[in-house]
């Protein structure tokens, strides 16, 4: 079964995220997965975008108008800014080699792929591979999380984790009422601010953006 | 009625505000105030739930399970604002009166936080508002300003936040399994979730059930991804630490329950009941053999709430109708026994200026009020009768024994009573050993003089111990009444 | 004339000498844009076909200790680079008679006796940087044909088939081939590949003359003569051959010619070696905006390749698409 063209667009814009989230995982510089966050969250405005014009929901042009401010203008701004005051880390460490990362996030994604292939959900409004793909995107940034050690990786893989579920609400929700979107956003936004916060309050106690000393805590 | 509701979601608020611009003293009788206020509030609207569905507008909704957690949140909301008034011991100058107001400020915004998980309507709400608790947690557990509350803030908000991501997902896949009957747009409020649950496609249901189970599991402290919960207890300030316990986790435990409602109308009991059991008992397991070998009080009592939360996840595993019914007892019961040993600790801590049990030493003699109390709380947590908890998990057992799932029971049972070696082990050592002035064993132990920090803590602790008794002994009629229809809401009913 | 119609067989024998003879041509355009892309007036374009007459009149000089592997690899080579073309849709829509003597992998595994042989004629010559560029260019072969290995699979998936001609007809079908994930995936991957086994940046400076950073290029350092020639020629011929596959299998399967007409023929000569110069360019583009990757980052490079062809299959499985 071939995919229609609709389909075909709006996953390809997922895996476009997806590999957004691989190219972080690959990023050395905390200032350029930054900037590649940023990009991310402009591709998935324009799955928004795309989605609202081709099902005509108009209420999705806010919802992509609004995350286009928030995710790829204010929050990147906000971590650059937090990146230029603490300027004492350019680099986050990662534990594992480049190559090896891709390929342990590469069996996660394939986890996620089938995981949401068992489901054999075959419905005619579903496409099964965004929403696939969004289950991966999630799963990829779990695995940034977990294999980077400091603050800005860490809580951009976060709001990437929050991009990947903004993709599966795309596609399998999308009449999801306006309000309830705009309270994730204002949600992420809220959230943005205490991270924000907390990695301030990490780095004016520490002098360090790194993680590696968070293990005075334990048993 | 539904006035009521409207006023207990906006009180608390306005409070917060209040609170952030006033001056401390007035801010510590004003949040006094309004949290006795709230509780009786929460009170004055038992009647009404227990036996119908309040709403006010199309977003605020309270039935008898959403009461149960509101009288939880409530009443530690009440208890925890007078032990807050006697524990934080302000001194002049503007950094004091910086730290108080940002203190109070956050901690009613906390409070105002999750009263309203409980009361919205829907589950996308029901995220939103748990979200909101998560971000204030997070800068209240980092108030303090030290390595460890900033490393535990940090562990705490990213995981938290991890597990709340999960669970959007899991709100959305919900969604998805009802657009097939309720159209491409539609509130996801509780009502229409449960009137059309029973035609949703099984397997989108269980998909989303799981992710909420791990999503909201997080933040409840279930197994593997509890390992934030005792870091956050053991570097907040005291009165939030015994917040988080008492309240946050049990109003994630709400979330948990509301997506298996719908869980239980879709894909009948078994399935739902089967994962929460395999967390259940895997949380059980961990928290008891981690009781074991603690050496901070407040790590301890940290480690007793993720073994509440095993055995609350165990109860809804069994089918008998008393067993949900002790679950949501648990609920109250356990709120207010953790809320008092909180306290006690806090009164412990300020007393011999450390959280390490291997310096404190009697604490009886040294605390001639709260210690005892402390020790009866304790006896409270590890389900010694005549206590709440003592009647909450015999009726889980016995609804366990009547299924029968013996060999779930048997565990169960055995664990509990390792947790309880550990938890009393660990208190009559500090607490009920001889005093270190009059005896030989003052090498490491610090000796205070006799005397109690505050009276504030006395009463904080005396109310939840009176309501544990209560509880425990004989649970007023309406009480029993509104648990009983909670339950038969969780088991299908409406 | 112009409804003269070709034999099959003829078109065979057109594919063939238009790679054999345009491949120089494509070259020469590539360094000429890259010159131009630098600043520079660059060679002239036919500069690769004067190289290779004047390699042909040079003398051959071969080390005591070679054996004849020294000078049959090249031929090897050479004879495998002209058997390929036999294979792939190069002109035509309609599969020719010898198409079917071979599937994709028949075509990658000649592709790979081709660089094994040049490889070993470089370790043969005994010199130290041609047998490290020998020894590299096999590694880095084995490290991306995984990567090949899951593209055809992708490729298969989609049409059933592992037959180049039909991924090309199935592309050329509707759009919603055309932008169909697992297809962009596996056609992007495809291009990374490419990349690499032409030897251009980032991967290697196919240009340059600093040995250490050589790849491909350094396993012809010790030949000369007409063995050269032949090497040079080959290399040409490779990448036309990759760029033709690239284009009419994955990218752009248009102006192919759709019956044996000799104008629809000679039409579709020119479309292809104007398509191969049209992606010459990107390449060239590409060699000028990046710069050449570490040794030991390549693998990197190739992990992504990998991901991109991994992807490709799991979409593939999961959504049909």
């Amino acid at each position: 079964m071939v995919p229609s063209t609709y389909d075909g667009v709006a996953a390809m814009l997922a895996l476009l995220v997806l590999l957004t989230e691989f190219a972080m995982l690959r990023a050395p510089l905390l200032r350029s997965q930054v900037r590649l966050y940023a990009f991310q969250s402009l591709v998935v405005t324009g799955l928004a975008t795309y989605v609202a014009a081709s099902k005509h929901i108009d209420e999705l042009y806010v919802l992509a108008a609004l995350s286009l401010v928030l995710k790829v203008v204010i929050v990147p701004s906000l971590i650059l800014r937090l990146l230029r005051d603490a300027d004492t880390d350019l680099a986050g460490s990662s534990v594992l080699g480049v190559a090896s990362a891709i390929l342990i996030a590469l069996v996660v994604a394939a986890f996620g792929f089938f995981a949401v292939g068992s489901l054999h959900v075959s419905s005619s409004s579903l496409p099964t591979s965004s929403l696939a793909i969004a289950c991966a995107i999630v799963l990829v940034a779990f695995v940034l999380i977990i294999l980077r050690s400091d603050v800005v990786s860490q809580a951009i893989g976060f709001f990437s984790l929050e991009n990947g579920v903004s993709v599966a609400s795309l596609v399998v929700a999308s009449g999801l009422p306006l309000i309830v979107d705009i309270a994730f956003l204002f949600d992420l936004l809220v959230a943005v601010v205490v991270f924000g916060v907390i990695m301030r309050v990490h780095h004016a106690r520490n002098a360090t953006l790194s993680t590696s000393d968070f293990d005075r805590l334990k048993g | 009625m539904s006035t009521l509701v409207i006023v207990l979601v906006c009180l608390p608020f306005a409070t917060a505000m209040i609170t952030w611009l006033a001056p401390v003293k007035l801010s510590q009788y004003l949040t006094m105030f309004v949290a006795v206020a709230t509780f009786a509030m929460a009170l004055g609207l038992l009647p009404r739930t227990s036996n119908e569905i309040v709403t006010a507008g199309s977003l605020l909704r309270v039935d008898a399970l959403s009461q149960v957690f509101l009288l939880a949140v409530t009443f530690l909301y009440m208890t925890t604002s007078f032990f807050a008034r006697g524990y934080l011991a302000l001194g002049e100058g503007a950094n004091a009166r910086r730290y108080g107001r940002r203190f109070y400020a956050g901690f009613n915004l906390f409070c105002w936080t999750l009263i309203v998980v409980p009361l919205v309507n829907g589950l996308a709400l029901l995220w939103v508002a748990i979200e909101i608790t998560t971000v204030i947690s997070a800068l209240l557990v980092a108030i303090d300003d030290t390595e460890g509350a900033s490393e535990a803030a940090w562990k705490y908000v990213l995981l938290a936040s991890l597990g709340l991501g999960i669970a959007l997902f899991a709100t959305i896949m919900m969604y998805y399994a009802g657009t097939r009957l309720h159209g491409a747009s539609y509130s996801l409020s509780y009502s229409t979730l449960l009137s059309g649950a029973s035609h949703y496609d099984p397997k989108v249901v269980r998909f989303a059930f799981v992710l909420a189970v791990l999503g909201y599991g997080t933040k409840m402290g279930l197994f593997p991804v509890h390992t934030w919960l005792p870091d956050a207890h053991s570097e907040a300030p005291t009165p939030v630490s015994a917040l988080l316990s008492g309240a946050l986790l049990a109003v994630s435990f709400y979330a948990i329950l509301r997506f298996f409602q719908i869980a239980f109308l879709s894909l009948g009991p078994s399935f739902p009941r089967n994962v929460l059991l395999v967390f259940g008992v895997a949380t059980l397991l961990l928290a008891a053999l981690y009781l074991l070998s603690q050496r901070d009080m407040k790590r301890l009592l940290a480690y007793s709430s993720v073994e509440h939360m095993g055995i609350l996840a165990i109860g809804m595993s069994f089918s008998a109708t008393i067993a949900v019914v002790g679950v949501l007892l648990q609920v109250l019961a356990h709120a207010a026994a953790k809320g008092t040993a909180f306290f006690g600790v806090g009164s412990v801590v300020r007393k011999f200026g450390t959280k390490d049990m291997t310096k404190i030493r009697g604490g009886i003699g040294a605390l001639p009020w709260s210690g005892p109390m402390l020790v009866l709380a304790v006896l409270a947590l590890s389900a010694m009768p005549p206590f709440g908890i003592f009647r909450s998990e015999f009726d889980i057992v016995y609804g366990g024994l009547s299924q029968p799932r013996d060999v779930i029971v048997a565990i169960f049972v055995v664990l509990v009573i390792v947790a309880f070696f550990g938890l009393s082990w660990f208190t009559t050592e500090t607490m009920l050993s001889a005093d270190p002035s009059s005896s030989q064993i003052s090498g490491e132990a610090i000796v205070v003089e006799k005397g109690e920090v505050s009276n504030w803590i006395v009463l904080s602790m005396f109310v939840g111990l009176v309501a544990l008794l209560i509880l425990g002994v004989h649970p007023p009629a309406p009480l029993v009444h509104l648990l009983d229809r909670a339950a038969a809401e969780l088991r299908g009913g409406r | 004339m112009n409804s003269v119609i070709v034999s099959p067989y003829g078109v065979q024998a057109i594919q063939v000498l238009t790679i054999l003879l345009g491949a120089p041509l494509v070259s020469g355009v590539i360094a000429h844009a890259e010159g131009r892309l630098q600043g520079r007036r660059g060679p002239r374009i036919l500069q690769p076909y004067y190289d290779i007459a004047k390699f042909f009149t040079k003398e051959t000089i071969v080390t005591n200790e070679s054996s004849w592997v020294f000078l049959a690899g090249p031929i090897v080579a050479f004879a495998c680079y002209l058997t390929v073309p036999l294979l792939i849709p190069v002109l035509t829509t309609f599969p020719l008679p010898l198409g079917f003597s071979g599937d994709i992998l028949g075509g990658g595994f000649i592709l790979a006796l081709a660089g094994f042989s040049v490889a070993l004629s470089g370790a043969e010559s005994g010199a130290p940087y041609a047998q490290l560029g020998s020894s590299r260019a096999m590694t880095f072969g084995a490290l991306i044909e995984p990567t090949i290995l899951f593209v055809i699979f992708a490729v298969a998936l989609i049409t059933h088939t592992d037959l180049p001609y039909a991924l090309s007809a199935t592309i050329r079908s509707s759009t919603s081939q055309m932008v169909r994930p697992s297809h962009v995936l596996a056609a992007v991957a495809f291009f990374l590949v490419v990349l690499v086994d032409t030897g251009r940046i980032p991967i290697e400076t196919h240009s340059g003359t600093l040995e250490f950073g050589m790849i491909d290029e350094a396993r012809t350092l010790e030949h000369s003569g007409p063995p050269l020639a032949l090497l040079k020629w080959g290399s040409t011929m490779k990448q036309l051959i990759l760029y033709t596959i690239l284009i009419n299998v994955f990218l752009a399967p248009w102006g192919l010619a759709a019956t044996g007409k000799w104008s629809s023929v000679l039409l579709a000569v020119a479309a292809l070696l104007g398509k191969a110069m049209a992606l010459g360019l990107v390449f060239a583009v590409i060699d000028n905006l990046f710069s050449k990757l570490r040794l030991f980052k390549i693998t990197e490079f190739i992990a992504s390749a990998f991901l991109l062809a991994v992807l490709s299959v799991l979409v593939f499985y999961v959504g049909g698409g």
